[in-house]
């Protein structure tokens, strides 16, 4: 989906429904033989290593392993934020690995959808311009920006905080503005790292409800790292890592 | 994106406080230099309408207890007897007021109603040669027009411009100038006073009117010697001088130098003023790459957010960039706001094109070296890898 162009508009209605998981079966999420590894000057780690993993669309997966198993790197390759050292990622159906720059920018803002577990709202922003920032780097227009982050908002249920400031927020609620604006631009995929980390456990059940509504109702495919294995249990499948690899 | 930055810039307002009011600061102090180099500069670049080089001037006491009819005849000889002297290409008499002398004579006058305010040079009949005078239309007084009806003047154009700008030629006009004068010549220029000087009315009179006003005799020659002769000459011109007047007390001094020294007190605090735009605009610098910087280390995070979001590296680049641009800007604006009223209020006597001048170079520089200062920093953080710096928090 691609918006460009002052007043440009969506292809389809924001948050029109997808059918339910499993109708959709081809692969949103793959990754064949990727590794990862970090080199310094005298030693080399590896994060990850030979990983497969396909994610089917509609698929809620969550990932869990202990600290320094290689969740996070995973999750931003699958992001594009990060590049593997050798394998191949498909996005939505697209052999991406070799995607940089300009390419990469308008993949991740057009397919992908992020929630980090510190937030990374922009204190300086108000609410509803922070969930604007995706469709800003895809030129949409002012009006129409505006209209589908109060959408994005009013999902997560902080339509009326729109003109508060993330200071402002708990951090349920920053967390709510985060996904509002990962949800904004209406990716095919979120990739959410420990979304519930820093919360408490009834903001954090409150934030899974949003994105278990968000794969059921929208169809959106979701991977989420977590340490919680109460979270784990409420999505589809549960991909474990250990010491770069994955083991079940 | 601009309203984005905009309300992103609005609400980064007081950090933002010191960049405004060094921009600020800034622009008023390059504003006045560059008016004032401007002025300077055209003034400096307009012809000074005579020739100095391979000049000296000479000054000497003619004796006091000889009657006018011996001076005459002394001023005569040694006039004769100095560009008989090897290496001398012309010489002439005038009075004290010399180029690059510092002196000035003025005076003021009714023309039949009309008043005028004239600078006034006294020199003799060979004063257009030796100093090369280049003419706008008529020519320099002649020993035949001493005997004339009227006293003869030469005028410059500026005279003419600003007293009688609608008439199509002067020469023969008889104006009333301390008595009846008549216009024999119009120069283009003569700035005596420095390359910087302002080119203001001026009139030339001959011996003639010097006589009639009851005045000493002329005292001071000017000598143009042949080309790479000027220091050889200074000698046999003292003794010359020394023997005739009967005096040791005869002065040369090189044309050359003299204008060097007429122009310091413009250019020095020039220099000074140069450097001090130049100090203050490496300052500025500095400070933007250091603010540049601190901001983009505490910002890393939004950079590696924005990024994530579909930020390609040139809308990073784009954005850093725009956002100092932005405060600069407003600094600008305030700073021009000011500056505009100097010429609008006419607060100096200096004409209104030099203040706008020196507002659009103002503002030319300092975006310049804001835009070129923010470049690095801004792409540095355009090379920032989203999953390292997303990770640091």
């Amino acid at each position: 989906m691609e918006i460009r162009g002052k007043g440009a508009k969506a292809p389809r209605a924001p948050f029109t429904p997808y059918p339910p998981y499993p109708l959709y079966p081809f692969k949103m999420i793959e990754l064949q033989n990727v590794s990862k590894s970090y080199r310094t000057d005298t030693i080399e780690t590896l994060a990850l290593q030979h990983m497969n993993l396909s994610v089917p669309a509609g698929e809620f997966l969550s990932i869990m392993g202990p600290s320094g198993c290689g969740k996070s790197t995973l999750l931003n390759i699958m992001g594009l934020i990060d590049e593997p050292t050798e394998g191949s990622v498909s996005l939505a159906g697209k052999e991406v690995t070799s995607y940089n720059g300009t390419k990469v920018a308008r993949f991740r803002n057009e397919q992908l959808g992020f929630i980090f577990q510190s937030f990374h709202l922009i204190n300086d922003l108000s609410v509803v311009d922070n969930v604007e920032l995706p469709l800003l780097y895809r030129r949409v227009g002012t009006k129409e920006r505006r209209r589908l982050s109060l959408e994005a908002l009013e999902h997560v249920g902080l339509s009326n905080r729109a003109g508060h400031f993330p200071t402002q927020l708990s951090g349920g609620q920053k967390q709510r503005v985060a996904i509002a604006r990962a949800i904004v631009g209406r990716p095919n995929i979120i990739l959410a790292d420990e979304p519930t980390g820093n919360l408490d456990s009834h903001m954090g059940d409150e934030i899974m409800d949003i994105l278990t509504r968000l794969n059921t109702d929208l169809g959106t495919t979701i991977v989420m790292v977590t340490h919680d294995e109460r979270m784990a249990k409420k999505t589809h499948r549960l991909v474990r890592l250990s010491d770069g690899e994955r083991v079940s | 994106m601009l309203n984005h930055l905009l309300k992103l810039m609005w609400n980064k307002r007081r950090a933002n406080g010191l960049i405004f009011l060094e921009i600020l600061l800034a622009f008023v102090v390059l504003f006045g230099v560059y008016a004032f180099g401007f002025y300077n500069l055209e003034r400096y670049s307009s012809p000074l309408g005579f020739s100095y080089e391979n000049s000296v001037g000479v000054h000497m006491d003619l004796p006091d207890d000889m009657d006018s009819v011996a001076v005459e005849r002394l001023q005569e000889r040694i006039l004769r007897e100095t560009r008989e002297l090897p290496g001398v290409a012309s010489a002439t008499f005038l009075g004290p007021v010399n180029p690059f002398g510092g002196n000035t004579w003025s005076t003021g006058s009714d023309d039949n109603g009309f008043h005028l305010q004239t600078m006034m040079v006294f020199a003799d009949e060979n004063y257009a040669e030796t100093l090369a005078l280049e003419f706008r239309e008529g020519r320099w007084f002649t020993e035949a027009d001493q005997a004339g009806k009227y006293e003869p003047i030469v005028v410059n154009g500026k005279f003419i411009d600003e007293y009688y700008p609608t008439r199509a030629s002067m020469i023969d006009s008889i104006i009333q100038i301390n008595g009846e004068k008549k216009i024999v010549g119009v120069v283009d220029n003569y700035k005596y006073h420095s390359n910087f000087a302002e080119n203001r009315p001026l009139t030339f009179f001959s011996p003639r009117s010097w006589k009639a006003d009851g005045q000493n005799p002329f005292e001071q020659l000017i000598v143009r010697a042949e080309p790479g002769q000027t220091a050889a000459i200074e000698e046999p011109i003292y003794n010359l001088l020394s023997s005739l007047t009967k005096n040791p007390d005869v002065v040369i001094w090189n044309m050359a130098e003299d204008r060097i020294k007429a122009n310091r007190p413009v250019v020095i605090p020039l220099v000074i003023l140069i450097s001090i735009s130049a100090f203050l605009l490496i300052n500025i610098a500095l400070g933007l790459f250091g603010v540049l910087f601190t901001q983009i280390s505490h910002r890393r995070a939004e950079i590696g957010l924005r990024k994530a979001m579909g930020a390609t590296p040139a809308e990073v680049t784009t954005q850093f960039v725009v956002e100092v641009v932005l405060v600069t800007l407003a600094g600008l604006l305030l700073g021009t706001f000011f500056a505009i009223q100097v010429p609008l209020l006419e607060l100096l006597p200096i004409p209104a094109k030099f203040f706008y001048l020196g507002i659009g170079a103002a503002v030319a520089t300092i975006l310049l070296i804001v835009v070129l200062c923010a470049l690095i920093p801004s792409r540095q953080a355009a090379g920032l890898q989203p999953a390292l710096v997303l990770h640091e928090q």
